[in-house]
């Protein structure tokens, strides 16, 4: 993945949680393009529009939470309807360890961070894929 | 009922009201973002106590324990640990659809929510 005009695209239905993601991506990615969905119909729709190389995806979310966006994705790439997969990095506030290690052995799941977000290790999974 | 087992403000007093370098840390010491977002959650804290109690009379679970998981994730995530803590209890209340419970929790959510409110005025946000 290459540092300029990369696209990232944020579902959380929290606006308070999408503008410090944001916020912290735009300074890491200067000219990265950012798109936002309040949940996961949302991000579905922004996805097949704004194809982004890039999401960070919460699992909690009224109307559609975040199983449905990965279980889309995933039937998308076995039916090869998508071409390329996305690096999907979930960032959620689920305590129980069962359900995080579910989410992380998922076909579609780069990586699980725990919310309250530290910032720096998102940082660090993104620098090792940006170049 | 014994009321003597559910939980009081004093159980979640530990925890601070808002950790200001805390919020700080999550905006990257920019106080202008600071300023932006605790506006933003402030206004979510006022909305989401009013769909609660919405959601209380019609005993929707399923939205209750949404809306506490989403509180619970914005309260943490601004340093507002005692309030996020409070969300959780009624998070896991909403799980196990514990009427009582969760109502008794709501009453300390709200008043956890006022010394929020509060804390903030006293520190000009």
């Amino acid at each position: 993945m290459k540092k300029n005009n990369i696209r990232f695209l944020i579902v959380e239905d929290d606006e308070m949680i999408r503008i410090i993601h944001k916020d912290f991506l735009e300074e890491l990615f200067p000219n990265c393009k950012i798109f936002e969905a309040e949940n996961a119909a949302q991000g579905i729709c922004l996805y097949f529009e704004c194809r982004p190389h890039l999401i960070l995806l919460d699992m909690m979310m009224p109307l559609m939470g975040g199983e449905t966006f990965l279980e889309i994705l995933e039937e998308g790439h076995r039916t090869k309807i998508l071409k390329e997969m996305p690096k999907v990095v979930v960032v959620t506030a689920i305590k129980d360890v069962k359900e995080l290690m579910a989410i992380g052995k998922r076909f579609a799941v780069e990586a699980v961070i725990s919310k309250p977000l530290v910032q720096s290790q998102l940082k660090a999974l993104l620098e090792d894929w940006i170049s | 009922m014994d009321t003597s087992k559910l939980p009081r403000m004093i159980d979640f007093s530990n925890a601070p009201v808002l950790d200001m370098k805390k919020a700080l840390y999550r905006v990257h010491n920019k106080q202008e973002l600071l300023e932006k977002v605790i506006l933003v959650f402030k206004k979510n804290l006022l909305e989401k106590k009013e769909t609660i109690a919405t959601e209380l009379v019609n005993e929707n679970w399923e939205s209750l324990k949404l809306i506490s998981h989403s509180l619970k994730g914005s309260s943490w995530t601004i340093g507002a640990q005692r309030l996020g803590d409070i969300a959780y209890a009624m998070e896991k209340a909403s799980a196990s659809k514990d009427l009582p419970l969760f109502n008794h929790l709501f009453t300390i959510l709200q008043n956890g929510i006022d010394q929020v409110f509060n804390y903030l005025a006293e520190n000009g946000l």
